[in-house]
C-alpha cells in the first residue's frame, strides 16, 4: 500500500488495490462452499450416471443451480458470521444487564415464534405429506391442509416456549439433563399413547419431523450467538462452551405442542376407513369438515379419488355425478371452487383425469375431447421463469431475515438503548445473508433438488424396477397388431412388443392401459431395476440403504446452521474441539438416521419402534456424558434438517414410500436428528475418557509422590 | 488510583474445570476477582499407525482455561501458592503458573483490589523456577499448533493458545476491512532464560514471522513458576518419567541452566535478524463492547495496532466487583516506552476509566520482539 493517503484516519484504496484485496478473501469463502457441497454433489452425479447409467436430464440448468447454491452459501455463511451472529451476540450481552427476567422472556418468546413464521417448514412437512389421503389419514390431512396453519401456529408456541426456557436455563445456570429427562419421557410416553388411537397414531410422524425441521439456518445461528452472548454475562466461572442448548429444545417442545394440537382436534375427524365409505352419506358430513368447503372436497375427490368413491357422493347415482360436471360448465365461479383458479382447471381435469363420460359431460364432442388430452398430455414440465423464480425467493429470504433484524435492532436501540458495534459491518452482513439465502434458494430450486429428484426418487431401483418419468415419452400411430407374447417357464403369458431406439431395437412390455386406441398413442415409462438381485431382495435394499447412508452424510456436511454450529464450538473451546471432528460426527450419525429411516419406509416399521430405542439409550448415554457434550450433541440434532439435507432426503423418502405404498414419508427426519445425538456423545465419552485417563495419568504420580 | 504502581500479575492455565476451585482458594486469601479465558494447550501424542505406516508424533489438544490475577506484589507468594496448590499444578501435566511483574498506570476505583487477607504463602511445598522468560506470539488463526509445536519439539514446555482479533492497518479500510482476516492465534509459553531465544528464534523460523502479515513475538520477563513439561501423552515407559526426572534435577541444581542448549537456534541467521528493543507491552482490560472505540483512541495517539481478547471476569455476586460485567475485553498492544504518556491521555479521554469500561491499563517491559520490519 505505497500510495496510502490519510484522511480522518482512513486510508483511500484504489480501485486495483481493492481488487487485489478482494479476490482472495472471495476465493477463500467460494472454495470452503465447494469443499462443503462437493461430496454431495459428487455423488448424486456418480450415483445417476454410473450406477442408474441415466443421462442427467437438464444438466446444464443443474449445473447453474449447483453454482447458485455454492455462491449463495457463500455469502450467506459469511453474512451469519458479520451481520447475524454479532447481531444476536450484542443482544445476549445487553439484555441480561438492562432488563428484568419478564422483559428477556418475552424478547425470548417473540423471538422463538417469530423465527417460526419467518422460516416456515410448513412447505417441507406439506410435501412430506402430499400423497396423504384424507381417508387413510383424516387427522394427518386435516392438519396439513385446512388447519396448516394452526399447525404453524403451534410450531411457533412450541419453539417460543423453547426459547423462554433456555433463557431461564442460562439465568439461573441450570443443566440441560433434567430438560432433557423430562422432555424424552413425556414424548415416548405420549407417542405411545398415540399410538393406540388411529388418527394419533398417523401424526407422530409429523409432529416428531416438525420438531425436526423447525430450526432453520437463520434462527440456528442467531439463536447460538443470542445464548452465547447471556452466558457471558451471568453464569458461573466456567469459561465452558455454554450458550448451548436452545436449539435442542426448540426441536422438543415443538412435538409436544404438535401432539398437543392433534389430540385436540382428534375428536372432531372421522376415523380412517375405506375411500367410498369416506365418501358416503353417513360419513360425508364429518368428510367435509377436512375441507374448506363442499366444493372443496368435490374437487378433490374428482382430482384424487376413484370413479365408485366419486359417485359415492352423488348417493351412487351416476346420472346426478353427470349433470353436476356438465352443470360447471356454465357456472364459471363454482368451477373454480371445486377445480381451483384457471379457466382450463376443469378441461385439463377432465382431459386427464375424468372418466370418458366425465369427458363427454365437459367437451362438445369426441374430437374436443381428442385434443384436449392431446393438449395437456403434452404439457411435461412446468417452463422455468427466471422472473418470478428470482422475486418468490427474494421475498422468501427477505421474509426470513429481515423482520427479525429489525426486530432485533429495536430491541438493541429501543429497549436496551445501546447502539450497535460495527453497524456497517452488520448491516453488509444481513445484507449478504439476504442475497445469500436468495442465491442459494434458487440454486436449490433449479439445480440441487431437481438432482435430488432424480436420484433419490430412483435410490429404489436397487431393489426393485423404478419408473423414470422424466424419460416417458409417447408412440404415435401405435399399431396394437405388433404386440407379441412370450412365456415365461411358469407358463404364464406376457405381451411386448420392439421399439427401435437411437442405439437398436429394444422390447419393452405391453400395458393396456398406456394405449389409448382413439389417439392411436401409447405412453410408455422406461423402467430401471432391480440393479441389486431379484425384485425386493434384501441385497438390493442393503445397497439402497448404503446409498440412504451417503446421501445423509455427503449433505449434512454442507449444512450451513451446522457449519455455523461447529465454528461457534470451535471458537468457544479455543479450537481444542475442531469443527471437523464435530461434523463427522454428525453427517456420520445423519447417514445411519436415513439409512433407518429408509429402513422404516421399505419394511413399514411403526415409528415408535424407530424412535423409542434410540431415544432411551440417549437418555442413558446423557445421564454419563459431560453436560458440555450433552449440549453440543443435543443441539446438532436440531441443525442436522436444514435446507440442503431436507428436500435431498424427502425426494428418496417419498420416492420408496412411493414405491413400496405407504402413507406417508414421515420420520425420515426424525430418525436423522436422533442418531447424530447419539454419535455426537458418543464421541463425547471417547474425548473425555482420553483426557481422564490422561489427568488420572497425572494422578498416579501424585500418589507416587505423597508415598514417596 | 495510583500513576504507575508495581503489581504482581499471576497467570496459570489449568485444565479446563478446575477454574472454579482456584478462584475458591483465591478467595480465602482475600482475592476476589480476577480474569477466565479460554484456551487450548497441545501436547505430543504418539501415534502407531497401522502396522507401523504412518507412524507420528501427532498434536492432540486439550481446552483450558487461562487465569489471571493482579495482585500487590507483596501477595505475589501467597497467590502463587493459592494456584499451584488449589490446582496441584506442581505435578507435571496439571498446568502452569507464572508471575510477572507490570507497572498498573489507571484503573477504575473498582478494578483495583484492596485485599485482606493472608501475605505469606500457607504452604511453600511448591519449588518454582526463577530464570524463566516468557515468550508471546501472535499469528495467522491457523497458523498457532505450528509455531506452539516449536515448544514440545525443544522439549520446553507445553504452550497455551488463546484467540483474539488484531487491529491496526485493517480498521483504516472502512468496509473493506473484512477482506483482510482478523482471527489471531496468540501463543504464550515460558522458557529458561537462557534457551528463550534459541526457542524464538525457531519460532520466528518456522512461523517466518520476518515476513509481511505473519505476525508478531516478544518476550516478556517471568520472576518465577511452575512449568508444565508433560509434553507428551501416554503411558510412562520407565519407572520415573522423564519429566518427573528433569523436574527433580532442576530442583537438585536449583534452576534451568544445566539443560539449556546453545546449539538449538540455526545458525548465523540469528545475526543478521533485526530485533526490536525497549518496548513496552501495554494491555488495557475494559468492558466488552468498548474495546473497538479506545483502542481507535490508543492507535490515534501512536500505538500501531492490538489485539484483542475475551475475558471473563469472575467475582462472587456479593462483592462491588458485581456491579462489573462479566463479559470483559483484554486489548494488548506493544508500544514505545516514550508513547505511554501520550496512550494513557488518549485513553482517560475516550473514557476508558468511566464507569461504561471499568478500565485497567497496566504495561511491562518488551525486552525483545521481532516482525516483518519493512
Amino acid at each position: 500500500m505505497s500510495n496510502q493517503q490519510q484522511s480522518g484516519g482512513k486510508i483511500k484504496v484504489g480501485f486495483k488495490q481493492a481488487a487485489a484485496m478482494l479476490f482472495p478473501y472471495a476465493k477463500s469463502r467460494i472454495v470452503e462452499q465447494i469443499k462443503s457441497v462437493a461430496l454431495i454433489i459428487i455423488y448424486l452425479i456418480l450415483f445417476q450416471t454410473v450406477v442408474l447409467g441415466i443421462a442427467i436430464a437438464q444438466a446444464s440448468l443443474i449445473a447453474v443451480g449447483l453454482a447458485l447454491v455454492i455462491g449463495g452459501l457463500a455469502f450467506f455463511m459469511e453474512g451469519l458470521l458479520l451481520g447475524l451472529m454479532p447481531l444476536g451476540e450484542v443482544i445476549g450481552l445487553k439484555l441480561p444487564q438492562k432488563s428484568k427476567l419478564p422483559v428477556i422472556l418475552g424478547f425470548a418468546f417473540i423471538l422463538g415464534a417469530g423465527a417460526t413464521f419467518a422460516e416456515p417448514a410448513i412447505s417441507v412437512l406439506k410435501a412430506a405429506g402430499s400423497s396423504v389421503k384424507p381417508w387413510d389419514a383424516p387427522l394427518l390431512f386435516l392438519m396439513l391442509n385446512k388447519f396448516s396453519g394452526y399447525l404453524v401456529m403451534s410450531v411457533g408456541a412450541g419453539v417460543g416456549i423453547a426459547v423462554m426456557f433456555g433463557m431461564i436455563r442460562f439465568m439461573y445456570n441450570i443443566s440441560l439433563k433434567p430438560f432433557i429427562y423430562i422432555l424424552v419421557s413425556f414424548l415416548i410416553v405420549f407417542t405411545l399413547w398415540s399410538f393406540f388411537s388411529e388418527n394419533m397414531r398417523n401424526i407422530t410422524g409429523l409432529a416428531w419431523d416438525c420438531g425436526a425441521v423447525t430450526t432453520g439456518p437463520v434462527t440456528v445461528p442467531l439463536v447460538l450467538a443470542l445464548g452465547i452472548g447471556i452466558c457471558r454475562v451471568v453464569g458461573s466461572s466456567g469459561s465452558g462452551s455454554s450458550g448451548f442448548g436452545v436449539v435442542t429444545l426448540a426441536s422438543l417442545f415443538p412435538i409436544i405442542s404438535v401432539l398437543i394440537l392433534g389430540s385436540v382436534l382428534s375428536s372432531s375427524v372421522p376415523p380412517p376407513m375405506a375411500e367410498k365409505e369416506f365418501f358416503s352419506a353417513a360419513n360425508r358430513d364429518k368428510a367435509e369438515k377436512l375441507f374448506d368447503s363442499r366444493e372443496g372436497m368435490l374437487g378433490y375427490a374428482f382430482q384424487n379419488a376413484k370413479e365408485e368413491s366419486q359417485l359415492a357422493l352423488f348417493d351412487g347415482d351416476r346420472g346426478k355425478m353427470l349433470e353436476y360436471v356438465s352443470g360447471l360448465k356454465y357456472d364459471v365461479d363454482q368451477a373454480a371452487a371445486v377445480f381451483g383458479a384457471g379457466a382450463e382447471a376443469m378441461q385439463k381435469w377432465a382431459a386427464l383425469k375424468g372418466t370418458a363420460e366425465q369427458q363427454s359431460a365437459v367437451f362438445a364432442d369426441k374430437s374436443a375431447t381428442l385434443a384436449a388430452v392431446q393438449k395437456f398430455s403434452s404439457v411435461m414440465e412446468e417452463p422455468l421463469r427466471p422472473s418470478e423464480l428470482m422475486l418468490r425467493n427474494i421475498k422468501a429470504a427477505a421474509q426470513a431475515i429481515i423482520p427479525l433484524s429489525i426486530f432485533f435492532l429495536l430491541v438493541l436501540t429501543l429497549l436496551l438503548r445501546e447502539k450497535l458495534p460495527r453497524a456497517d459491518e452488520v448491516f453488509l452482513g444481513l445484507g449478504f445473508a439476504v442475497i445469500g439465502m436468495m442465491l442459494f434458494n434458487i440454486g436449490i430450486e433449479i439445480g440441487l433438488s431437481r438432482l435430488g429428484n432424480q436420484v433419490g426418487g430412483k435410490v429404489p431401483s436397487a431393489f426393485k424396477a423404478v419408473e423414470l418419468h422424466e424419460q416417458r415419452s409417447a408412440i404415435n400411430g401405435f399399431d396394437p397388431g405388433i404386440v407379441k407374447t412370450a412365456i415365461s417357464p411358469a407358463g404364464e403369458l406376457e405381451s411386448f412388443f420392439y421399439v427401435k431406439g437411437k442405439t437398436g431395437y429394444s422390447q419393452l412390455p405391453f400395458k393396456e392401459e398406456q394405449h389409448n386406441p382413439e389417439t392411436k398413442q401409447y405412453n410408455f415409462t422406461p423402467t430401471r431395476g432391480p440393479l441389486f438381485g431379484a425384485e425386493g431382495a434384501l441385497s438390493g435394499i442393503i445397497v439402497a440403504l448404503i446409498f440412504a447412508f451417503a446421501l445423509g452424510y455427503g449433505a449434512t456436511l454442507a449444512e450451513p446452521a451446522l457449519n455455523a454450529l461447529g465454528i461457534t464450538v470451535e471458537e468457544l473451546t479455543v479450537g481444542a474441539f475442531k469443527k471437523s471432528l464435530l461434523m463427522q460426527a454428525v453427517a456420520l450419525g445423519v447417514g445411519v438416521g436415513i439409512a433407518l429411516g429408509v429402513a422404516k419406509i421399505v419394511w413399514n416399521i411403526p415409528l415408535i419402534w424407530m424412535l423409542g430405542p434410540p431415544y432411551i439409550l440417549l437418555l442413558i448415554i446423557t445421564k454419563i456424558s459431560t453436560e458440555e457434550f450433552v449440549n453440543i450433541g443435543w443441539d446438532s440434532a436440531g441443525v442436522t434438517t436444514g435446507p440442503i439435507t431436507v428436500p435431498l432426503v424427502l425426494a428418496m423418502g417419498l420416492g420408496i414410500g412411493g414405491q413400496v405404498g405407504v402413507v406417508e414419508g414421515f420420520g425420515i427426519l426424525s430418525m436423522a436428528s436422533v442418531c447424530p445425538i447419539l454419535s455426537v456423545l458418543m464421541v463425547g465419552l471417547m474425548v473425555t475418557k482420553k483426557r481422564k485417563a490422561a489427568l488420572q495419568d497425572n494422578a498416579a504420580t501424585e500418589r507416587a509422590e505423597v508415598a514417596a | 488510583m495510583s500513576d504507575g504502581k508495581r503489581m504482581a500479575r499471576v497467570s496459570a492455565a489449568t485444565h479446563r474445570g478446575m477454574a472454579e476451585q482456584i478462584f475458591i482458594k483465591l478467595r480465602e486469601c482475600g482475592i476476589t476477582g480476577g480474569h477466565l479465558a479460554a484456551g487450548r494447550s497441545i501436547m505430543l501424542e504418539d501415534k502407531k499407525g497401522f502396522l507401523g505406516v504412518g507412524a507420528r508424533s501427532a498434536i492432540v489438544e486439550d481446552p483450558i482455561e487461562i487465569i489471571s490475577i493482579i495482585a500487590p506484589t507483596e501477595m505475589e507468594s501467597a497467590v502463587l501458592d493459592a494456584v499451584v496448590s488449589a490446582g496441584r499444578i506442581d505435578i507435571p501435566g496439571r498446568g502452569s503458573v507464572h508471575s510477572e511483574e507490570i507497572v498498573l498506570l489507571k484503573a477504575h476505583e473498582l478494578c483495583v483490589e484492596q485485599p485482606r487477607g493472608c501475605v505469606s504463602g500457607q504452604q511453600g511445598g511448591a519449588q518454582y523456577i526463577e530464570e524463566l522468560m516468557g515468550i508471546c506470539c501472535i499469528v495467522q488463526r491457523g497458523q498457532g499448533d505450528a509455531v506452539a509445536r516449536v515448544a514440545l519439539d525443544t522439549g520446553t514446555c507445553v504452550p497455551a493458545i488463546t484467540f483474539g482479533l488484531g487491529t491496526g492497518v485493517r480498521d483504516k479500510l472502512g468496509l473493506l476491512r473484512i477482506a483482510i482476516p482478523a482471527d489471531k492465534e496468540v501463543v504464550a509459553l515460558a522458557a529458561s532464560v537462557h534457551d528463550a531465544d534459541a526457542v524464538m528464534e525457531l519460532m520466528i523460523d518456522i512461523g517466518r514471522l520476518d515476513e509481511p502479515g505473519k505476525g508478531f513475538i516478544h518476550l516478556f520477563p517471568i520472576r518465577k513458576g511452575v512449568v508444565n513439561t508433560k509434553i507428551t501423552r501416554g503411558m510412562p515407559k520407565h519407572a520415573a518419567s522423564i519429566e518427573q526426572i528433569i523436574s527433580a534435577l532442576d530442583q537438585i541444581k536449583g534452576g534451568t541452566q544445566w539443560r539449556s542448549r546453545s546449539g538449538m537456534a540455526a545458525d548465523g541467521v540469528s545475526s543478521r535478524r533485526k530485533y526490536l528493543s525497549g518496548l513496552s507491552g501495554l494491555s488495557l482490560i475494559c468492558d466488552e463492547g468498548r474495546a473497538d472505540d479506545l483502542v481507535k483512541a490508543a492507535m490515534s495517539a501512536g500505538a500501531a495496532g492490538a489485539t484483542i481478547s475475551r475475558l471473563k471476569h469472575v467475582r462472587p455476586q456479593d462483592s462491588p466487583l458485581a456491579q462489573i460485567s462479566p463479559a470483559r475485553e483484554l486489548c494488548d498492544m506493544i508500544v514505545g516506552e516514550q508513547q505511554i504518556p501520550a496512550i494513557l491521555a488518549a485513553l482517560e479521554n475516550a473514557g476508558a476509566f468511566d464507569d461504561k469500561s471499568h478500565g485497567l491499563l497496566f504495561s511491562k517491559p518488551v525486552p525483545k520482539a521481532c516482525t516483518f520490519l519493512g
